[in-house]
């Protein structure tokens, strides 16, 4: 029954003060609680009614010199507690912005307070555990604040793809990889198969959720994906080339593993138009086709 | 019309004719159509000099005449496309080799060589090279190929100079396609030393260029769609394609409809492709309907008429081109990010780092390097901010022009072409001593052992080559090979690049 118990565990005391306090809408005055709680010693109701206080629970009213105490549902118990009107607009602002977060700069158009003053009352809201500051993923100095209890949305975090505001490119290319597997094994498996080129191709096409089931049971990921984040990788294949993307009766997208049209070309095939510095080559100069030793490499492959 | 073309040029009249016909047409290429005298003090050569060169060069159709304003004079242009072709001379013997045979490669052979020849003067000299080669083929035979190139449209009639009275000659183009008045009899005549009038005497035969370059058009639509579908498929395009020719115009850019039910009768004649025959309508089915768009049904008349789009499929193959391009010079994520904008066509920078899952400073990396080699352009769309006081907004849109990425894909392969040419110049004139010394040792080798020496001797003579030198020959050799072959598939596409222009 001490200070020190958690508000989780309350005490016999704790529960039938909180009791009272809810059937009194319009709140209790101290005379209520010696009425109704006779058994207590004053001093141990002063130290419970002081930690309501201070976690928000009660809310400390005072009527012609009566105190009055006022039960405060702890969902939506943080406007309170010795806010005053500037938090309390800077608060919800910051609530209307849901997860998506908001920046300090739209902050201070919307709420008309200037600079210091607002800063002053984002720290003290911050102090308080109201809001939290998330950094977002679009821009690194970019902070933005939300409420304290919320999960940042995946446009502010990055989703599947960012570990602490980086982007894990390598987890993305390993992905890609086998997503094209996956089609590549697909459409050598229809291929094998007895039936025409027609059979052949309609095997051949995989829906997200297939690429999806065959990415899970690989267990590669740590994270879960979603559906929509293979198909953002699929999209990734498909700009690689290496697949194409047709839309299905239902509307869905179905994926097949695509041949290119041309073999690789002469142009690609000697140094010269790979070379960085071909913009430079000429007859003369330090950077010449007889000295070349780009091209020297390569006659020496 | 560009320096790098101009360098690429001279290398190969250097080449093929020399310095002093390089600098006649080198000078024709900088300063474009001029007179006579313009060109004499120009280049500084005597103007007998100069007449023997542009005599070469018309002979070989590399350069043309016009009249000038004075009636008395001609301006001669460059050819410069004729000039590049001349490397492209392997190829085309090539395909009259595997279409018509050794014969007729010949005779194509001795067309390209020299530059024009009448009917009779072919057939004899090809009839001499067979029997020097000991195989023994009948005049009338090689008369009849003769003709079937000309039916073919391989081989065309020169044009000849119509108004004799004039100073500068005017060619004009008549019945380009008739058939030379041959006969097998008074060749045999004239072959045995007796003094007959050829009747062809002043019909002089040229190759077809453009005759070529349909062939070639044709195997690249091919080999694409073997690659891309299956042998089958490619079957099917093959048949497509030598039907177009009865109803269309060879350079069209979309064929008239052909009906899908002539395809069939004529695949089903062909016995070995039982897997097109059994699957016929399935091929054309799955061609059809990709996305690539290539071969499109037209109507439904007859069981389906298709028609094949040959600009489209040009596009295609640049695009696919440039990519390739995009991804060896870049890495395959550079070509993600064009692949992308070319998809979209015009997108802001935000949409790209989005959809392409590269980190986003990697993107932007990547798409202004993109933006700094010209592969990809921007277009800046300013939207003036409401009340005029504010700042206007601008709006940054990456797309391509595809056009002018290939123009600079072109360019680079003339400057590629030139880079291996000088390197083989260079390979070659450095190491000059011990190229003539290897060919010294091969020329008394040759003789000796026709005259029947020991092979004591002649590994004597072998040795007078040490192995370290043997080492560089061999070197020398690999490198020379391996120019040759990637001077040829530059070749190739540079074609590619140069059919979709055309069609562009």
């Amino acid at each position: 029954m001490s200070e020190d118990s958690s508000s989780s565990e309350l005490s016999e005391i704790e529960i039938k003060l909180l009791d009272l306090a809810k059937s009194n809408p319009d709140g209790i005055s101290n005379d209520d609680i010696k009425k109704q709680i006779p058994d207590v010693p004053l001093t141990e109701i002063t130290a419970i009614i002081n930690k309501f206080l201070r976690n928000g629970t009660f809310d400390l009213f005072k009527t012609k010199d009566n105190l009055l105490y006022k039960y405060k549902d702890p969902s939506n118990k943080s406007t309170v507690k010795g806010a005053d009107s500037e938090e309390k607009v800077v608060y919800k602002i910051i609530e209307e912005a849901g997860n998506k977060g908001i920046w300090i700069r739209d902050i201070r158009f919307s709420s008309n307070l200037n600079m210091t003053q607002l800063n002053k009352v984002l720290k003290s809201l911050e102090t308080k555990k109201l809001v939290k500051v998330v950094k977002s993923v679009s821009a690194s100095k970019k902070k933005v604040y939300m409420l304290y209890d919320l999960e940042p949305d995946s446009s502010v975090t990055g989703g599947a793809w960012y570990q602490d505001q980086d982007f894990e490119s390598e987890f993305v290319d390993v992905l890609n990889q086998q997503c094209h597997r996956y089609l590549v094994e697909k459409l050598e498996e229809a291929m094998k198969k007895p039936g025409g080129p027609l059979l052949a191709r309609n095997r051949s096409y995989a829906t997200a959720n297939d690429v999806h089931k065959f990415i899970s049971e690989l267990g590669i990921s740590k994270v879960s994906l979603t559906v929509d984040d293979i198909e953002s990788i699929l999209y990734t294949v498909v700009l690689d080339d290496k697949a194409e993307r047709i839309k299905a009766a239902n509307g869905s997208n179905l994926y097949k593993a695509t041949n290119r049209f041309l073999p690789s070309s002469g142009i690609v095939k000697i140094t010269c138009g790979i070379c960085p510095i071909a913009n430079r080559c000429a007859n003369t100069g330090s950077i010449n086709p007889k000295a070349c030793s780009y091209l020297s490499e390569w006659l020496n492959q | 019309m560009s320096s790098q073309l101009g360098k690429v040029v001279s290398l190969i009249l250097i080449d093929r004719f020399g310095p002093v016909v390089e600098r006649v047409g080198t000078s024709l290429y900088q300063f474009g159509s001029s007179p006579l005298l313009h060109i004499k003090k120009r280049t500084d050569l005597p103007i007998s000099k100069i007449k023997e060169s542009l005599t070469i060069l018309i002979k070989y159709q590399l350069a043309t005449f016009a009249v000038n304003q004075n009636e008395n004079i001609a301006n001669y242009s460059i050819d410069t496309d004729k000039v590049l072709l001349m490397l492209r001379y392997p190829k085309y013997i090539n395909i009259i080799k595997k279409k018509f045979g050794d014969s007729s490669e010949m005779i194509v052979e001795e067309c390209l060589q020299r530059s024009y020849i009448t009917a009779s003067e072919v057939i004899l000299k090809v009839h001499e090279r067979l029997t020097k080669n000991e195989e023994s083929i009948p005049l009338s035979q090689l008369k009849n190929e003769f003709i079937s190139l000309v039916n073919a449209k391989y081989l065309i009639r020169l044009p000849v100079n119509e108004a004799v009275d004039k100073p500068v000659p005017k060619l004009v183009e008549q019945e380009i396609h008739t058939l030379p008045p041959v006969d097998v009899i008074l060749l045999q005549k004239f072959k045995a030393g007796e003094a007959v009038l050829l009747p062809d005497k002043d019909i002089y035969w040229h190759v077809n260029f453009d005759r070529f370059h349909q062939d070639m058009r044709d195997k690249i639509i091919i080999s694409a769609f073997t690659k891309k579908f299956d042998e089958n498929a490619g079957e099917l395009v093959k048949i497509l394609l030598q039907q177009m020719y009865i109803r269309t115009d060879p350079w069209a850019d979309v064929t008239n409809p052909i009906p899908i039910l002539e395809i069939k009768d004529l695949a089903r004649k062909q016995k070995n492709l039982g897997q097109l025959n059994a699957f016929f309508d399935q091929y054309v089915n799955v061609i059809e309907q990709d996305h690539s768009n290539l071969i499109r049904k037209s109507g439904e008349a007859s069981g389906g008429s298709f028609q094949i789009y040959l600009k489209d499929a040009y596009k295609q193959f640049a695009w696919e081109l440039i990519e390739q391009c995009v991804m060896e010079k870049f890495d395959s994520k550079a070509a993600r990010i064009f692949r992308l904008v070319k998809l979209k066509q015009y997108i802001e920078p935000n949409m790209i780092q989005k959809l392409v899952m590269i980190p986003a400073k990697e993107a932007k990396r990547l798409t202004y390097q993109l933006y700094e080699e010209n592969f990809l352009h921007i277009q800046e769309l300013r939207k003036q901010a409401v009340g005029g006081g504010g700042p206007s907004k601008l709006y940054t849109l990456f797309h391509i022009k595809l056009e002018l990425v290939a123009r600079m894909i072109l360019e680079l392969c003339y400057k590629t072409l030139f880079n291996i040419m000088t390197r083989r110049n260079h390979d070659k004139s450095t190491n000059k001593r011990i190229i003539d010394k290897k060919q010294r040792v091969d020329t008394i080798t040759l003789g000796m052992r026709s005259q029947g020496a020991e092979e004591e001797q002649l590994a004597e003579i072998e040795e007078m080559i040490t192995p370290p030198e043997k080492e560089i020959i061999a070197r020398i050799e690999k490198n020379m090979k391996k120019l040759n072959s990637i001077e040829l598939e530059i070749d190739d596409t540079i074609f590619l690049l140069q059919m979709y222009l055309m069609y562009n």
